[in-house]
This record gives structure tokens, sequence and C-alpha cells, in this order.
């Protein structure tokens, strides 16, 4: 009977790696040997098949490097299996990244390994007990040493009959998840949004919601570097916000603006909040409503909550959040929200960042000239400045204009992000010195692009 | 579904003449390893003796005298405290007197003396199952079968703690709380099956024929003294060229057992054992029969599928050895079972049932 045990793990392998097969290659191979080599019936070898073809995507690059691997010694596992409940796996060991840990446990499912699967995913639930979908995985791999597992969270009919929403959303997560995994961004590559970015702006995130996931990273000397990645949540009826209470979350060029304490708020928010400036000024100019756009954490009943699951947030597992809280200045961090990201070789960036770049220029030469006709043909007939419209505000600028009195007006780390949909919007960010002042004032513009000229529909002081 | 320890009656190497051992249950419960190790370390005693004095001890529990049944095992090992098979019976008895803290505690220490004897993590596992500390009855059930990789009993018993904790782990999973109605049968279901057993129960609709665990043969102990294949029923050459009559009729028997298992027919599979049928364990006829009542029809569906069917008939007595598929509920369990038979009358009838192969 000990060898009733070995087989049907493989067939829980089987079925579980088929989610993973196209994680790696590699390991496809033997998936297919398992299942060919099993006792079991035709049906079953076959819908595993199928699970497989359903897994592999066309796109799949596979990325091995995704998650690092740390496969434990099967004597750890043994002495694990031993020491059961008593034993408390030394955590630095295995990383505090449950992410990586789950894949890391999926990996050794593809490697026929459910032993060291088994005793991974033992101690990451107890490490994250409120971590449902390791809770599901951990289920299975139990489940599996006593029975063949068909599908992951193959859960008995009457649990899957009380539980059958959330089930699918678990389901839903650990496919975002490896989805995201397995389709990851070349090294790099940067997301096209970011066409410059001052030195001043050391982070920037970046949130692809086709792929459950915000890519967290650093404004290095050398242009930006992928710090991390993390699983998200987005709004429970998608994206694309435009009605305050639609549960949807906003797509467009953010920023931070504030970062709440946890303590002052609800256990709902988990470990803090980073408010973003939703709606913002092209928001508001298509008459978008609704306020309180966040990032922010999870309760403590759940580690992870299903891929749409809030009334427009964009929500991260706690330590993850942390992470991000940790490292983002308020006010300068760019946060990008799309559908889904399009990855670019930086210098391509810079190549189409050059026709924006000269108008910003003759804008400014314009601004230097004193020449308030020539300055105000760069600004669109519905421009806005904090409600002010183009009459209301052309006083003031010409003022400001007549005061400059012929002196160069420096612009100074200067940011900006092109956000294209059904318009192209460039969102810039500067500072502006006056020759021989001491300080200058930071700005906003919003540009819109009209056939090929850029104009301006915001400027105002930030 | 889970075998308490009381029930565990297969040979645990697998080996046919430590299932021929004339002991009472509780005691076949120990491997023939134990036997060896019993003989090692009282090379000294007269193994007539011991035998007699384990043999009085299971009387005593048998007949539900569990106080007198301690004393006397208590009494035993003022003289030989090291004794395992005393110290098993005597966790035995703890656990059946409702003991755990007691039982665990005297298992423990036999597992710390003895490690390579699977049964006392078996029943370790057993009690702290029964307490709801699945983590620990799982890495205990994974000692037993790292001491004897087919150890059946503690395969089965690990199948049901695998799918007690993966049910844990999916309720945590989908946030799925007791009070919820849909998972709440089968918690329940596991629990009352982790119980030691329904002995306290009046059995309710037992049939009037076997009432008296007199029926049980407590066969003299002197068996116990060399384990000698003497006993084994010769595995004479299956022939199934030329089946005889004989084993035809017990072929039929045995599929009909099977059938009848399968079927919940709970009153033909009961009518499959004969009267002085070899209980497990040191149940009663009747808490047997309740037991299996409750097992069988606590299932919503039972599979028993055999293959490899062997039986040897040699004079009124018959053994049929084959390879079960169990499947219930979400359980699939493979193994090798004996079937000894005898023909009572007309006749075919089940006198003992073992595990192993």
């Amino acid at each position: 009977m000990h060898g009733l045990l070995n087989s049907l793990t493989c067939v829980v392998l089987a079925a579980l790696l088929a989610l993973v097969a196209p994680l790696a290659h590699a390991e496809s191979a033997k998936i297919t040997k398992i299942t060919k080599g099993q006792t079991k019936t035709k049906s079953e070898a076959n819908s595993a098949k199928a699970l497989a073809r359903a897994a592999a995507k066309p796109s799949v690059k596979a990325s091995a490097k995704a998650a690092k691997t740390k496969i434990s010694s099967k004597r750890r596992a043994v002495q694990l299996a031993a020491s059961a409940a008593l034993a408390a796996p030394a955590r630095e060991a295995w990383g505090g990244n449950a992410e990586a840990r789950l894949i890391d446990i999926y990996k050794l499912v593809g490697q026929a390994n459910s032993r060291d699967a088994l005793a991974q995913a033992e101690s990451l639930v107890k490490d994250h007990p409120n971590f449902q979908l390791a809770q599901l995985v951990y289920g299975d791999l139990l489940a599996g040493r006593a029975r063949p597992i068909r599908v992951l969270g193959d859960v008995p009919d009457t649990t899957a009959l009380s539980g059958a929403q959330k089930l699918a959303e678990l389901r839903q997560e650990s496919q975002q998840r490896l989805r995201a995994l397995r389709e990851r961004p070349e090294a790099g590559l940067v997301p096209s949004h970011f066409l410059a970015l001052s030195p001043r702006v050391k982070h920037a995130i970046a949130v692809d919601a086709s792929r459950s996931r915000l890519y967290l990273f650093e404004n290095t000397t050398n242009g930006l570097k992928l710090l991390a990645d993390y699983y998200i949540s987005v709004g429970k009826s998608g994206i694309e916000k435009s009605l305050e209470g639609d549960l949807r979350t906003p797509l467009g060029v953010y920023f931070v603006t504030g970062n709440l304490d946890p303590k002052q708020l609800k256990d709902f928010y988990g470990s803090g909040a980073l408010p973003i400036n939703y709606p913002n000024q092209l928001d508001v100019k298509r008459g978008k409503t609704g306020s309180g756009i966040w990032l922010h954490g999870t309760p403590p009943q759940q580690f992870s909550r299903a891929p749409q699951a809030t009334d427009g947030c964009v929500v991260l597992a706690n330590p993850d959040l942390e992470r991000i809280i940790k490292t983002v200045e308020v006010r300068s961090t760019p946060v990008v929200i799309a559908q889904s990201l399009k990855w670019v070789a930086p210098q391509t960036v810079r190549a189409d960042s050059k026709p924006f770049e000269d108008a910003l220029s003759s804008w400014n030469a314009a601004k230097t000239s004193g020449d308030i006709t020539r300055l105000m043909s760069w600004y669109t007939a519905d421009f806005t400045s904090y409600g002010k419209t183009l009459t209301e505000w052309k006083p003031a600028m010409a003022t400001e204009v007549k005061q400059l009195a012929g002196r160069e007006v420096q612009l100074k780390d200067v940011s900006f992000m092109r956000w294209t949909d059904s318009a192209d919007t460039m969102v810039v960010t500067f500072g502006e010195l006056v020759q021989g002042a001491k300080s200058g004032t930071t700005k906003r513009q919003y540009w819109t692009r009209q056939g090929s000229q850029w104009k301006i529909f915001f400027e105002g002081v930030i | 579904m889970f075998k308490s320890p009381s029930f565990s009656r297969q040979p645990a190497l697998g080996d046919s003449t430590s299932g021929r051992l004339s002991l009472s249950g509780v005691v076949r419960v120990m491997s023939s390893a134990a036997v060896v190790a019993i003989c090692l370390v009282t090379a000294l005693s007269p193994t007539v003796a011991l035998a007699d004095d384990y043999a009085d001890v299971n009387v005593l529990v048998r007949a539900g005298k569990l106080a007198e049944a301690l004393t006397k095992a208590d009494q035993y090992l003022v003289g030989k405290p090291r004794d395992p098979q005393m110290r098993f019976i005597k966790g035995v008895i703890q656990t059946e007197a409702a003991k755990p803290m007691d039982a665990i505690a005297t298992f423990t220490q036999i597992t710390q003396d003895y490690p390579e004897l699977p049964e006392p993590y078996n029943n370790l596992a057993v009690l702290y199952a029964g307490q709801g500390q699945f983590d620990k009855a799982r890495a205990a059930l994974e000692m037993a079968i790292r001491t004897n990789p087919s150890y059946a009993t503690a395969h089965e018993n690990l199948g049901d703690v695998y799918a007690k904790l993966a049910s844990q782990a999916y309720s945590k999973a989908l946030q799925l709380d007791g009070a919820n109605t849909g998972v709440q049968p089968k918690l329940a279901l596991i629990r009352t099956l982790f119980a030691p057993d329904a002995k306290g129960q009046k059995p309710t609709p037992a049939p009037p024929a076997s009432t008296k665990p007199v029926a049980a043969p407590v066969t003299p102990p002197v068996a116990v003294a060399p384990p000698t294949p003497a006993a084994t029923p010769q595995p004479a050459p299956p022939a199934p060229a030329a089946t005889s009559g004989a084993e035809k009729e017990v072929t039929a028997v045995v599929r009909a057992w099977a059938d009848a298992w399968s079927e919940k027919d709970i009153d033909t599979y009961l009518a499959s054992y004969g009267a002085n049928f070899d209980t497990p364990g040191s149940q009663s006829r009747n808490a047997w029969e309740a037991d299996r009542r409750a097992r069988i029809l606590g299932k919503s569906r039972i599979s028993v599928k055999l293959s490899n069917l062997s039986v040897v008939v040699q004079g009124s007595k018959a053994v049929a050895k084959f390879k079960q598929d169990y499947s219930a509920n979400s359980l699939n369990v493979s193994s090798r079972k004996t079937l000894d038979l005898a023909k009572v009358g007309e006749r075919w009838v089940i006198v003992k049932e073992s595990t192993g192969s």
C-alpha cells in the first residue's frame, strides 16, 4: 500500500504542475512522462493534459529567474516531517517573500517533488496563515497524499459548493500570479509611459491591471531599475474608473499625494495607505468623478485579495505595501496605472521624447520672449488652471511675463510622462527658476497633442 | 475509517506468521518485530508465563474491566518496567479508559525506548487525532511508516489524517468557518470516526446470535513462543487451472462479501462473518458490529474491488488472498488482504480478516 501514496503523489503533481508547466519549460518533459507513466484512467491523464494546454498560453516567455529556486534538501523535508508541528523552520533561510515561496512550491510540484513541496507549503502557511491561496495549495498537497488531485483547489464537493466564489477567486489569483511571472518584462525594458524622470524623482510605480501586478522602480543615474513587483487587486468592476462608486480603478498617470498613518486607519486598510491624485487634470477635464483612490494593504484575515475585489483602490499584501511605503517619496513618486503596460527599451523612449522636448523648449522660449500672444498660442481653448478658464487665467500670466522683463526662465528637474488613450497626453512637472532668483516654483502641466502640435490644457503650481 | 489502536490488527511486517500468533487482538497490534524484541528483552524469562500474563490482562480488557486490567499490567511492570509488550497493552488500556494524556505518555516512552516499533507511533497518532492535533498525528504516522514502510494501518490512518488536514487547509483557504453548514457534516463525521470507538454505546440492532465475546477463540498463548511458520497455512501453489468446487464456493463467498460491503448491505456483510470470527482488538462481537455498521453506513459511497484473488482450500478451512481497492468518500486505499474462512454446516464464513501482504 505504501506504493499507493507515491503513485498518487505523481497524479497530484501532474495536475498542479499543469498550472506551473509554462513557468519552467525544462520540467514540462518530465511532466509529460509522469502523465504517461500513470496507471490512472485515460480521462484523468487527458484532463491533466488539457490543463497543461490551457495554461500554456502562446505568449509564454519562460523565465526561471522569476522566482529564485530555493529547493531545500530532502533531509530538511524529512526532518520537518519527523518533528512536524514542533519544528519551526529557520525563517531567514526561506526568504521573506511569500509569493516567491509559493512559486517555489509550484516548481517543486513541477519537478514531481511533492514531499518538499508539502514541507514548504506547511512552512508557508505557518508563517502566513491568512494566505488563502497558499492554504489551498497546501490542502491540495495534503489531499494529494491520499487521492488524485485534478485541478488547483480540488476541494470536496460540499466545500466547493459553499466556497464556490472564493475558490474561483483563488484560482484567478493563482493564474494572475503565475501569468505575471511567466510574462515578465525583459531585463532593462521600462514602461513606455516614463519618457523623462528628473533625478529628483527617486522612484516610480507602474501598475499593469491585466497582470494584477505593480512594478516598483528606482530612478538611478542609469535610468529606471526594477526593484520589485507585487501582486495587486483592482476594482470589483475592473478598471477605467469614470464615476463615483463605479467600483473601478482609474487608469492614468498619477502621483502619490500622501502617506496615511495606519494607526488612524481601519483594519480594513492593513499596514497603511498611499493616496493618489485621482481625479487628475485629464480626468477632471473629462468630467470623471470619485475620490479617495489609494494604494493600501489588506485586512488581518486576508494576506491578499482577489484580482478584482476593491472599490477602486489598488490593494497589496501588507508586507509588499510596507516595502513600498518605506521606499517611495510622497508627492514626487509617479504612479502609472495601465490596462496593460508596454515595455520598451530606454533608447526608444529618448527618441520618442524628442518632439515633445522641442515643444517644451519652444513654449519656454515664448515665455521668455515676453510676447504674450505667442505664448498664449501654446494653450488650448479649453485650458483650465484650478477652475480658472483661459480667459480668467490670462491676466495673471500676462503679469507674470511682464515681471520677467526678458529674464530667462530656466526649467529644472523636468519630468514628463505620456498617457495615450483616445487622446495623447503628456504630464509634465518642472521647477521654474527665473534668472537671478534664488528659488523658483514647481509647476505641473498637462499637454495634449493636436495633430503634430503639442498644446497645454492645464498649468498650475503644485 | 480511522483505525483506533484496538482495531488495528494486521501483522505489521506483512508476515503471515505474526498474523497467526494466537494472542488476543490487542497484542496482535504489535508487530512480529515487537515480539522479537520482547523475546530479546526477556530472554531469560519463560515465554509461556509471559504470554499468560498478557493474555490475562487482555481477557480483563475484553471484559471491559479496565481498572483491573491496568492494575494487573502495572503489577507486571513493577518487575519488568521496560517490557514493551505490557507497556503497549497499558497504553491501549489507558486509551480505552479515556485517559489520552496517560496513554500518550505511555506510547511516547515506548517510542523513545523502541524507536524501531511502528505501532506505538500509530497509536500516538490516533490519540493526537482524537485531540484534534492532526499535525502531530501526521508526524507520528510518518514515523510509523518510516520504521515500517509496509505498515498498512499507518498508511490508512495517514490517509485520513491527510484528508482531515487538507479539509482544514481548504476551510482556511475558502474562509469557511465551522458554522458553515456546507462543511459541517464532513467534520462531524471525521470527529466521530476519530473517537476511540463506539464501545460505550448499546449496540442497537445486534443479532442475538453473537452477544458473547466468548466466541472469540482465545487460543492457548503457548503459540507466542517462537513465531513458528508451522502455523502458517501452507500457501499451496495457487492452482487456478483446476479450481475445485470448494474453491469456487469460497471465491463466490468472498466476492459476495465485497459486493455487500460496496452496496452497504450491512446485514449480508455481517452475515459473511462466522460466529467465531476473531474480532479485532479487544472488541466484543457487538462492539465490532456496531463499529462496522457505523463505518459502513456512515459513508456516502463505498467501492470495494478485489483483484488477484487466490483461494486455497484445505478441508473445511480456506484462505483467500487478494488485493483490495477500497474507496469511500474521498479516501482511496489499496491493500493486500487475507481472509481465513471456515465451513460451518453448508456455508463458508469468515473467521479471520487481516491486512498486509
